[in-house]
């Protein structure tokens, strides 16, 4: 018996000695490249703390899912991972993630209440909390300010409502010299879901009930902007990048997109540049913005749970700084100083309260392709609104198990 | 044991190591591989099972699932134009080229080897450049055709569903020509100089001598190029990421690259994987012609 015990005290003594000289090491794996958000932060935490090591690797983001789920399958999975919104759901659905919510609970930086619906419903999952985000972002309407007075617009005074947006796009769109009116993006990804449902939400549908009167008038809208050449025919397969990037040219007098394109706008724009909340379908109407980023999640089988989330709540904290750094919104309700492009960011912040998340659901990605569908069968023709939205209904419904 | 290593360096045994190493290479990369494939085809199979053992086995539901869905007979069709006139327009215009610079002319050598650069390029700047020549708004095509007074609205190559897969045959076809001409470059100049000029002297013209003496002795050669070409274009991936993603609303999608979004985009594995052995399926069958048809050139 005291045998064991001084055995146990060696021990005990054994790994204090041992803990206090070998550092935790944690994986992260980010779609970020060194000299963007995960790198910087990795490197101002281990300042902190000094017995913490973080192992920062980058993974393309269209491999993010597929390299993790086959890390995960043969145990190589890192600690801490990045992963867009709509696929924290997927994993979370298979027990993969570490649940949160006793951390958050203890915390006192994280506040649940603290954080916006959208980015909270995002990382929650039958009670669960699987995740932080680590910024949001939504879209909104783009102008250029120059051209709204060249064709007789007012400028202080963008559209508000879809018929608005139909007579602007009309006044700016300029054939002979190349200017469409409007530039969105309908391909066929995850972007074009992105871009269509803050429509289809606007008239009171969502992603389980798209086919509806409304969803049909908002296709119906997008391929009237299209068939009369307001916007290009192009974006059936153009990115939203690639559309804000005729918008910067000048080639589009509107563009519908995120405040990730502000740094290359801020360069390449060569006129005045204003944001607008996105139009509604008439004066009064609810509002709604999509919702993307992604979040910070750490997974289950992690040997370090609490260094872990030391880690993500440090990144967390840092929420103030996002906009003016990294160039995402606050996903939670604090205070930014001085922001860059402050009337862009007050639209933007006003429209992260309308945003809303895609799902959540573990089988997203067959949502989306069924939404996907319908927005191309209908642009190009091939389908009638109504009846493209019904055919992905059935898809929806049996994805859901309706 | 000495009597081995004997038979080992200059005996039948060197060859069989040779046969069997060969042999195992196969089973492990290609044998393996394709069974298991098979065999993912017949489960129900995710992201997240597709490590561990213990997959449902559901027969050929999945196939029967994957050939309702709406969209498989425009995939098929689509193959099945895509590969039919790549090959078709690459061996014509291959086959002419290589016809045209067997013809004793200075440079011809060099100028051969210019039509290489284009195979030479990764498949991605391929797409990257035919995108900028295809766009619709900026693209230099459209600015040709309108310059030259061909149109007068702009063609929306990529976008436009019933030009796109087009779209992308047309570079699929500039991609493979020289390849196409290189390989029958080969064959045109292993036949014999001697039996065009004894059928010259008896008065045979330009094209009977193609007809009676080039087409017949390039069966061979015209056979491989066809069976590689199949395989080629249905290999064809790259062209399709980079151009048009299989859209407009699935106007352009390939068995391949619907393969690759059932698989990598809903992540319907299985059904990325029967995709992928029906395509299997009708490779071997065009193997299969191409052994058939020259197994009689050997044996004569």
């Amino acid at each position: 018996m005291r045998l064991t015990i001084a055995l146990t005290a060696v021990g005990l003594l054994a790994t204090t000695v041992i803990a206090s000289a070998q550092e935790v090491e944690l994986d992260l794996w980010t779609i970020d490249d060194p000299g963007e958000y995960h790198y910087v932060l990795a490197e101002e935490f281990m300042k902190e703390h000094p017995n913490i090591k973080i192992n920062v690797r980058t993974v393309q983001f269209r491999d993010m899912v597929n390299d993790l789920a086959r890390a995960v399958a043969t145990g190589s999975g890192p600690d801490i991972t990045y992963i867009d919104n709509p696929e924290v759901a997927l994993f979370a659905s298979r027990g993969l993630l570490l649940d949160l919510k006793p951390h958050i609970e203890k915390s006192e930086i994280v506040k649940e209440e603290d954080i916006y619906p959208g980015p909270l419903a995002s990382v929650t999952w039958e009670g669960g909390i699987y995740g932080l985000p680590r910024g949001a972002n939504t879209i909104a309407l783009y102008y250029n300010a120059d051209k709204f007075r060249e064709a007789g617009l007012d400028p202080d005074n963008p559209p508000g409502t879809w018929d608005q947006l139909y007579e602007a796009a009309k006044a700016l769109t300029k054939p002979d010299q190349n200017v469409y009116g409007l530039a969105f993006s309908a391909v066929a990804s995850e972007e074009g879901t992105f871009q269509f449902l803050p429509w289809l939400q606007m008239t009171g549908g969502n992603y389980d009930n798209v086919a509806t009167e409304g969803g049909a008038k908002a296709l119906n809208f997008w391929k009237r902007l299209i068939d009369e050449r307001l916007a290009s025919p192009d974006t059936l397969i153009r990115s939203q990048w690639d559309s804000t990037g005729t918008f910067n040219t000048g080639s589009a007098a509107m563009a519908i997109s995120g405040p990730w394109e502000l740094p290359r706008m801020s360069q390449e724009a060569k006129f005045e540049y204003r944001a607008a909340l996105l139009p509604v379908p008439e004066e009064g109407a609810e509002r709604a913005s999509a919702l993307g980023e992604g979040d910070n999640v750490i997974l289950a089988n992690t040997d370090n749970p609490d260094e872990a989330f030391q880690f993500v709540e440090f990144l967390y904290a840092q929420m103030p700084r996002v906009w003016n750094e990294f160039g995402y919104l606050p996903a939670s309700q604090v205070e930014v100083k001085d922001p860059k492009n402050p009337e862009i960011y007050a639209v933007f912040e006003e429209s992260m309260k309308y945003a809303r998340n895609r799902g959540p659901h573990p089988e997203w990605p067959r949502i989306s392709k069924a939404i996907q569908q319908a927005i191309q069968s209908t642009l190009t023709g091939q389908a009638e609104a109504g009846a493209a939205l019904e055919a992905a209904q059935q898809q929806i419904d049996q994805v859901l198990g309706k | 044991m000495v009597r081995f290593w004997r038979s080992l360096r200059d005996g039948s045994s060197f060859d069989a190591v040779l046969v069997w190493l060969a042999l195992g290479y196969l089973i492990v990369f290609s044998a393996f591989p394709l069974i298991y494939n098979i065999v993912i085809s017949l489960q129900t199979v995710d992201l997240f099972s597709i490590a561990s053992l213990n997959r449902p086995f559901v027969g050929l539901q999945n196939y029967r699932e994957v050939l309702s869905q709406p969209i498989a007979g425009l995939v098929f069709w689509n193959t099945l134009q895509f590969v039919v006139l790549s090959i078709v327009f690459q061996l014509c215009i291959g086959f002419g080229l290589a016809l045209f610079f067997q013809q004793d002319f200075p440079g011809a050598s060099y100028l051969r080897g210019l039509f290489l650069a284009g195979w030479i390029m990764p498949a991605l700047v391929i797409g990257a450049v035919w995108s900028w020549i295809l766009a619709g708004d900026f693209g230099v095509l459209n600015y040709w055709l309108r310059s030259l007074g061909l149109i007068d609205q702009n063609i929306f190559w990529l976008s436009d569903p019933s030009v796109s897969l087009y779209s992308v045959i047309i570079a699929n076809i500039w991609l493979g020509v020289p390849f196409n001409m290189i390989l029958l470059s080969v064959g045109l100049a292993a036949i014999p100089h001697d039996v065009y000029e004894a059928a010259e002297l008896d008065g045979a013209t330009a094209w009977q001598r193609f007809r009676t003496i080039t087409l017949p002795l390039m069966r061979a050669p015209l056979g491989a190029v066809i069976s590689l070409g199949v395989i080629f274009t249905l290999q064809q991936f790259d062209l399709f990421a980079a151009l048009t993603q299989g859209g407009p609303s699935n106007a352009s999608n390939v068995a391949q690259y619907w393969s690759w979004q059932l698989s990598f985009q809903t992540y319907q594995i299985s059904y990325g994987s029967v995709v992928s052995v029906l395509m299997i399926v009708f490779v071997i069958g065009v193997a299969a012609i191409y052994t058939r048809s020259t197994r009689h050139e050997q044996a004569a």
